[in-house]
């Protein structure tokens, strides 16, 4: 029973359950709170961001179990065989599509942002090209080198976040979560919304089991790493509520960072935290960015099977530039994020429940 | 016999195929004494320090001749072992007339040198003969024989200079590689302890061996590190160096793929966690792979002291190779782009010192940096005591006078010089080495962008080490692929009992290595 086998490829089921969250969280948290906190009153906000994680789980179980049951086979191959050739080919480029605009949409969030927190007068257009070329640079190296990656970095978020929190508690006043369950259910449902469009990326189990070595054993790590964003999703949306109370929360635009800049550490020796948080969020980003652009990668070579994998990363590189440079100010990027993040979700169900229902009415044996 | 024949015949069309071209000599041996004898003179170039004795087989009219190169060989040995037995026989033996049973008999019976083979080519003599044995020639026969008789001038074991240990072994690996696997046997006495042996150099045939053992470590590695060793084509391969460069996974990787070092003690413990080393003739440098990030900040006295004190030694060395990496990029990003960052009294007292000083940081870096490399390589360059010199002419007088004249701020000096301890303090030279390339890489990026460019590199360097692989083993392995189990090993070294598995990431054959009465702990 041996997991790693000399030089090869393949990929654990543990760095799977670490790739769920790493792709997961992203930019999306940063101002999660500040949605949930507009559409729900007080801290009521962490029943949609649970009832979110909950869908989210779920899907995550169905896609991991039906791409677990066609073990070491890729998502074209499977697809293809319960939904014929042309429209599994349809599927894994819509998938590639989206992805990249997932990958375009976090480019510009991470210049945003640093822009607003790091740097005031170094262009935008040139923080997001050299982001993307240093994910460019991960990208080419091999898969393999990604998982890994993801587990580098993965501990480092977790710390982060947990720091931040940690030193946000003797800000935190409790009568800010009162009163609880005020929401109408229609605020609910828009807080759903948002939480569980915060939660897309869930859909890289289409492609990436094919490389796990035990795929039968992946469904259960893969939930168990979607639990791990779940809880830090509530986790902090209580805490930016407790601190903040709920009008403040609103009128944040990345709530999570201003969290972070209240942060006192103990010995002062930072002054500005958020500087210090954001710069390792970027790490955060990256997993998310590379993961997504990485699937992109993987659908189209699985779609042109004889082009090389750079041509096709110099191919996609300047498109996710040119529509990450496309939003015109912060609230375009904010509706782009928004439309993306539904659409992502939308579309990762609708695949799910396609193969779903069309390989129980053709009948297609799950084991290849 | 016939066997024997047909071989030889093989090997001399083999021979006559290669060596195609016209020479004014035979590279086969022939049946005729003085024949061979010139051809070998030809072949060297009648050198001064070819000896070559003819003499009779006591007193009958067989002639015979000994050859060794002076100075390679025990003489005592060749005199005792083989003139005197060879001229002596006629007294004890009846000698067979024919001359080939009379080469079996000196084969079996005379020559009593312990290791001593026979010889069909001029290229098989003329390597042992360099090599330092000594051929004997029987005239009328086409054969020789090689006599081990190797010996010459070496040096005695000392400590090693490049790796001080308070506790350890004093004992350090010389020039000679018998006397260095003759080291490794004394440190493991496992019959399963491998030596497998390869010839480097096309011209200087340098014996390299690889020393692993056997049901230890993964035959994978054995198989492709032993493939890369017979790709091996050089001149000459006067430094270990020129191995590993030739075996490494990725030139363009700044970090050593192959861990070095003079110490016995050091290549058993690789040896046992599934490790394979290299041994080279001429150098005290042996080689070991596959290397790990985690191994290069590792250091045989991590193990000699205690446990509690081997962690906090490696906790301080992640350390140390942090400060080493981003202290100056830190210090330039904060200055330069994030004042606001440090706390409000530090910065003022650094802005206070900072006045006057007619450089941006990027630039008071780079000088304070140049300059501790100069004295560095300066330094590394002279005798020990004039090395001393360097040290307080650069430390004290420079440093300080550069601060008095207002080319450098105080905080700078003070930077650079705990960049450079940081630096000194990490145990493989290689990999420190390796800190200070990267460390103008994340200075530059501190410059241009400030803490985004430097966690920009930080994520360069990483995706560099995860893609990076020594002999196929990733090099960021135990920490990803991540190897929970090896853990106990990595920043904290664990109390020795609890120590019971070999590294999972080397995948090794047998991976326990204590087995505590049999329970699986």
């Amino acid at each position: 029973m041996k997991r790693f086998e000399y030089a090869d490829e393949l990929i654990s089921e543990r760095e799977i359950m670490i790739a769920i969250p790493s792709i997961v969280i992203g930019v999306g948290i940063l101002s999660l709170p500040r949605f949930l906190a507009t559409v729900t009153t007080a801290a009521d906000g962490w029943i949609s961001i649970l009832a979110g994680g909950v869908l989210a789980i779920g899907m995550t179980w169905i896609i991991a179990k039906l791409a677990a049951s066609f073990p070491h086979q890729s998502f074209l191959s499977y697809a293809s065989r319960i939904v014929t050739k042309p429209v599994a080919v349809v599927l894994t480029f819509l998938f590639a599509f989206f992805f990249l605009q997932v990958v375009a949409f976090q480019v510009r969030e991470i210049a945003d942002i640093s822009k607003q927190y790091l740097f005031n007068r170094t262009p935008v257009e040139v923080l997001a090209l050299v982001f993307l070329l240093v994910v460019v640079y991960a990208v080419s190296g091999s898969r393999a080198g990604l998982f890994r990656l993801n587990m580098m970095f993965f501990p480092i978020i977790l710390f982060i976040s947990s720091l931040v929190i940690f030193f946000s508690i003797n800000r935190f006043e409790s009568e800010h979560l009162f009163p609880m369950f005020q929401t109408s259910f229609t605020g609910y449902l828009k807080g759903l919304g948002s939480a569980a469009t915060s939660y897309i990326g869930f859909g890289i189990l289409w492609f990436y089991l094919s490389l796990v070595r035990q795929p039968s054993k992946a469904p259960k790590y893969a939930i168990t790493g979607m639990c791990i964003p779940v809880v830090l999703y509530m986790v902090i949306f209580i805490a930016c509520i407790g601190v903040f109370g709920n009008e403040v929360t609103q009128n944040l635009l990345f709530p999570v960072v201003e969290l972070a800049k209240g942060a006192e550490i103990p010995g002062e020796f930072f002054e500005r935290f958020e500087s210090v948080f954001f710069t390792i969020w970027i790490m955060a980003i990256f997993n998310t960015t590379t993961l997504g652009l990485d699937i992109s990668v993987f659908a189209l070579t699985q779609i042109f099977k004889n082009t090389p994998k750079y041509t096709i990363i110099f191919i996609l590189s300047p498109l996710v530039y040119v529509t990450a440079m496309y939003p015109q100010n912060l609230i375009e990027v904010s509706s782009f994020g928004t439309y993306i993040g539904y659409v992502i979700f939308g579309y990762t169900v609708f695949v799910a429940v396609l193969l779903l229902v069309v390989g129980k009415l053709r009948g297609v044996k799950a084991l290849g | 016999m016939n066997v024997v024949a047909r071989r030889r015949k093989r090997k001399r069309e083999k021979m006559r195929n290669s060596n195609g071209q016209d020479e004014n000599f035979s590279r086969f041996l022939e049946k005729e004494l003085e024949k061979n004898i010139e051809n070998l003179k030809i072949m060297l170039g009648d050198p001064t320090d070819l000896v070559v004795r003819q003499f009779p087989i006591g007193g009958s009219e067989h002639r015979c001749a000994i050859a060794y190169i002076d100075g390679l060989v025990n003489e005592d040995l060749v005199q005792s072992h083989m003139m005197k037995n060879v001229q002596l026989i006629a007294n004890s033996k009846q000698l067979p007339d024919e001359t080939t049973d009379l080469f079996e008999v000196i084969y079996d019976k005379i020559i009593s040198a312990v290791n001593t083979e026979k010889g069909y080519t001029l290229d098989d003599l003329s390597l042992a003969l360099l090599s330092g044995d000594t051929l004997f020639y029987l005239d009328g026969i086409d054969q020789v024989l090689i006599s081990d008789t190797k010996f010459w001038e070496s040096r005695s074991i000392e400590e090693p200079v490049s790796e001080t240990l308070i506790r350890g072994p004093r004992d350090g690996f010389v020039e000679n590689i018998q006397t260095n696997m003759v080291h490794l046997r004394r440190h493991i006495r496992d019959p399963n302890l491998r030596f497998k042996q390869h010839y480097v150099g096309r011209r200087s045939k340098k014996l390299l061996v690889a020393a692993y053992v056997d049901g230890i470590i993964n035959p994978a590695i054995v198989k492709e590190v032993n493939r890369r060793l017979e790709t091996i084509d050089m001149d000459d391969a006067p430094e270990s160096g020129y191995i590993e460069q030739w075996i490494e996974d990725s030139f363009l990787s700044p970090f050593p793929q192959t861990l070095v070092t003079e110490r016995p003690d050091k290549v058993s413990t690789a040896l046992m966690d599934g490790k394979l080393a290299i041994f080279l003739d001429g150098t005290p440098f042996v080689l070991i792979v596959p290397a790990t990030l985690g191994n290069t900040l590792q250091s045989p006295e991590d193990y000699y002291e205690r446990w509690t004190i081997g962690t906090l030694l490696r906790a301080l060395r992640y350390l140390s190779a942090f400060i080493a990496i981003f202290l100056p990029a830190l210090y330039i990003a904060l200055v330069s782009y994030h004042p606001g960052l440090i706390p409000s009294k530090l910065a003022f007292s650094i802005a206070a010192t900072r006045e006057g000083v007619p450089f941006p940081p990027l630039l008071e870096a780079l000088l304070m940096v140049v300059t501790m490399e100069l004295l560095r390589e300066a330094g590394a360059r002279l005798p020990t005591t004039i090395g001393e010199t360097i040290g307080i002419v650069g430390g004290l007088v420079i440093g300080d006078a550069a601060v008095q004249a207002g080319i450098v701020s105080p905080v700078m000096v003070i930077v650079v010089a705990l960049n450079a301890i940081a630096s000194f303090s990490i145990p493989e030279y290689g990999v420190a080495i390796a800190f200070r390339l990267l460390l103008f890489v994340f200075v530059f990026a501190a410059a241009v962008f400030g803490l985004f460019g430097i966690i920009l590199a930080y994520i360069m360097l990483n995706i560099h080490i995860v893609n990076l692989k020594s002999v196929g083993v990733p090099y960021s392995a135990p920490f990803a692929p991540t190897f929970i189990e090896d853990w106990g090993d990595l920043v904290v070294r664990m109390p020795i009992p609890n120590l019971t598995r070999r590294p999972k990431y080397m995948e090794t054959v047998d991976d326990k290595s204590i087995d505590l009465g049999g329970k699986d702990k």
